[in-house]
């Protein structure tokens, strides 16, 4: 009777290590990661250049497309807040509490994960059937230094960039449509803002975005190696990193809010 | 790649132009870079107060509570950080009231009369006062109260007097009780002495009047009775009890003031007979007293029951 | 050159030597192929770029260069899909000679080459980047000896 306790206990045991093996697999990989930032070898001439590149390709070829959704979205925002809420206090704590540090992170996550994230797990799962890593670890070049580093210090200064710049354009858009449309003064609408604005509030977007950014990109970068050298694999390693990049925004999501709201 | 370069770098340098233009136009307008006096008050009891409560002026934040200490004689302590840019407000007559809202958190509200007074000086410690909603209805509620009380007893005062054997209607009744029997005696010797069968008449119609304004009365004291268990409508009301009352004595009144002009002209008619005249004296007497003290009552009546078009009661 | 009978020899020896000469190695091998993703340019200065830091300028002029003494200069921009077998056999070869003190190794170079009958055009490559490297080396089957022996080029 006992044995067979032990046994069920031990199988709860081994399904659970199991289950959250890919979580502490990626919390390991992230530790791992994170402790290489601070390695002077990281900073050199070529991860520099696949930096550039790297912010290139996620945050200016987007751009026009970026600024054009958040026009539409201030646009459409700004007018249903407007003619929802008539007091401006109202108004401030839903422009700068849910589109500002709700919002915007949001949209520029989903942007940048069906954009780039995508782009990377196949990246480094084709480089991985390639067998382009191997030259690098002939060549002695550190993968976390050239090809990991740069793609996510590339996510989170993207996130950091791109989040801003929409709330920045959302905010923009509702002091015209403020000001064209409701005849609300421009003064009145900027001390609506400034009398809804939190530091704390805009130190935790923040976080929240570098966060996003770190994951969004280290996660299809170690989905991507896990890739075998069959050309098949490409396709099933990009599908399993697209939806734990899903998983962690949510969790990122939750767990920001349950931060903010305590 | 220099044009790839060129166009991230224009990109970097401006986004990050604009959000640190914003976070340095957000700063400064929150007062970031301004100078801060701090100001500390005291308070018996650190009960509702934390730190980064907002400090107000007419619904204005103006400040914030930087830090709470308890001292060695056991006195809050609460430090107050106020903008160069809201320190006029701040002055030594400045009074400091802790405002708990019913709804809502409560804040610290400075008032000021005079904003040319004299600076508060960093050095003194003015007290916080408490004050929040529940009281301040109290405050407000308590003159309506007190008029609600004193109407309640007024009508007790009323009904009481009015169901008192001794009381001013009871008497009343009674007068003209004895007013009216006296007359129906007097019937046969009014006519003799007066000889003028038009002013018999008139008083037989008053006499008949009289009693139908007692039948009124005596309805109205029973109504009173009931009057514990009526609303404010019931009582106060264009159709309430209390306005029916009115009526009917300033009716009471206008009818017995006819029957005093008609006994005026019996007596001038009537001078010379000496029975006639001791009986009628003693009817003019017994009329004069019921008039009079008809009139008082419906005077006091109306002095202690404010009679309105509409009631305005209203309790919180 | 060294020639061996089965491919687990030549293996297991070529690992060792690879192992010994780690920190100045530089290998020219169908196995450590080009970075797909990154121009020509780049995968010959993306050694200096990393290990000595350079600006990617300085290791582009460099790359170009060296592309230029192969009279390749036309292909500095081009991906390795894009390149003949002599094209990728002589960037591979650029690449492996941009190591500091190069030990430059051609792991069975006839897999790359495998168009040419004889190793005149590997001679003639070592020529052209002999002021870059320190040392090289052959690893090759026996039966492929011939095509380094045959011709006068082998013997320089």
């Amino acid at each position: 009777m006992i044995s067979v306790m032990i046994a069920a206990i031990g199988n709860i045991g081994r399904a659970a290590m199991l289950g959250t093996s890919s979580l502490r697999g990626t919390l390991a990989f992230a530790v791992r990661v994170f402790l290489n930032f601070f390695d002077r070898r990281t900073y050199n001439s070529a991860s520099l250049m696949v930096f550039i590149h790297q912010l290139y390709f996620t945050s200016v070829q987007i751009l026009p497309l970026f600024l054009f959704v958040a026009v539409i979205f201030g646009f459409l925002i700004n007018g249903m807040a407007f003619n929802a809420v008539k007091n401006m206090d109202y108004l401030g704590r839903l422009l700068m509490g849910f589109v500002v540090t709700e919002l915007s992170p949001f949209i520029t996550v989903l942007l940048i994960a069906l954009r780039s994230s995508s782009a990377i797990n196949t990246e480094i799962a084709v480089m991985k059937v390639n067998r382009e890593m191997s030259t690098l670890n002939s060549f002695r070049i550190d993968l976390i230094h050239y090809l990991f580093i740069p793609r996510i210090l590339n996510g989170v200064f993207s996130m950091v960039l791109l989040t801003s710049l929409f709330a920045l354009v959302v905010l923009s858009t509702g002091l015209l449509v403020s000001s064209l449309v409701f005849g609300t003064s421009v003064d009145t609408y900027v001390d609506t803002l400034l009398r809804s604005t939190d530091v704390l509030d805009i130190v935790i977007l923040l976080i929240k975005c570098a966060t996003f950014g770190f994951f969004i990109t280290l996660i299809p970068i170690r989905i991507g190696l896990s890739a075998s050298e069959e050309l098949t694999s490409i396709p099933i390693s990009v599908l399993n990193g697209m939806v734990k990049v899903f998983v962690a925004i949510v969790t990122i999501e939750v767990l920001s809010s349950i931060i903010r709201f305590i | 790649m220099q044009r790839i370069e060129f166009k991230v770098g224009l990109f970097i340098a401006i986004t990050s132009l604009l959000i640190m233009a914003s976070i340095g136009y957000v700063a400064y307008k929150k007062g970031v870079f301004s100078k801060v006096h701090t100001y500390t008050l005291s308070s018996k009891s650190g009960d509702n107060l934390t730190e980064g409560m907002p400090v107000a002026v007419w619904g204005f934040t103006i400040g914030r509570v930087s830090a709470l200490e308890l001292n060695d004689q056991g006195i809050v302590l609460i430090r107050i950080k106020i903008p160069d840019r809201h320190n006029r407000m701040i002055r030594a007559n400045s009074k400091f009231v802790i405002d708990k809202p019913l709804i809502g958190s409560p804040r610290i509200i400075v008032q000021t009369n005079n904003l040319n007074a004299l600076p508060l000086s960093p050095e003194m410690v003015p007290e916080l006062t408490e004050s929040n909603d529940i009281n301040e209805i109290i405050k407000r509620a308590r003159p309506i109260v007190d008029k609600a009380d004193r109407i309640m007893a007024n009508i007790e005062h009323i009904t009481a007097s009015l169901s008192d054997p001794a009381g001013d209607v009871n008497r009343i009744l009674r007068n003209a009780e004895t007013l009216t029997a006296r007359f129906s005696k007097k019937d046969s010797l009014l006519a003799m002495a007066v000889g003028d069968p038009e002013s018999v008449k008139s008083i037989h119609e008053a006499i008949n009047k009289l009693r139908d304004i007692t039948v009124k009365v005596d309805g109205i004291l029973k109504r009173v009775d009931g009057m514990a268990g009526k609303t404010d409508e019931e009582i106060y009301g264009q159709d309430g009890i209390l306005p029916q009352l009115r009526n009917i004595l300033r009716d009471l009144l206008g009818k017995l003031a006819k029957i005093d002009v008609t006994f005026d002209n019996i007596n001038k008619v009537s001078y010379e007979a000496a029975d006639s005249a001791k009986d009628l004296k003693g009817l003019r007497n017994a009329l004069d007293e019921t008039v009079k003290s008809i009139g008082n009552l419906a005077d006091e009546i109306d002095r202690k029951i404010p009679f309105k078009a509409r009631p305005e009661i209203k309790l919180p | 050159m060294t020639f061996f009978d089965s491919e687990d020899a030549l293996q297991t020896s070529l690992n060792a030597f690879l192992e010994e000469h780690r920190e100045h190695l530089g290998l020219v091998s169908p196995d450590i192929p080009l970075i797909s993703n990154l121009p020509v340019w780049s995968n010959i200065a993306l050694i200096r770029q990393y290990h000595e830091n350079m600006p990617w300028e300085e290791a582009k002029a460099l790359a170009v260069e060296l592309l230029e003494r192969f009279g390749m200069a036309k292909i500095v921009e081009q991906r390795s899909h894009s390149l003949n077998k002599e094209e990728l056999f002589c960037v591979m070869l650029m690449r492996a000679a941009m190591v500091r003190e190069a030990v430059v190794v051609l792991d069975r170079p006839f897999r790359i080459l495998s168009n040419l009958p004889e190793g005149c055009f590997l001679t003639d490559a070592f020529h052209k980047v002999d002021d870059l490297i320190a040392e090289a080396h052959i690893f090759d089957y026996n039966w492929e000896k011939g095509r380094y022996g045959a011709t006068d080029c082998a013997k320089d």
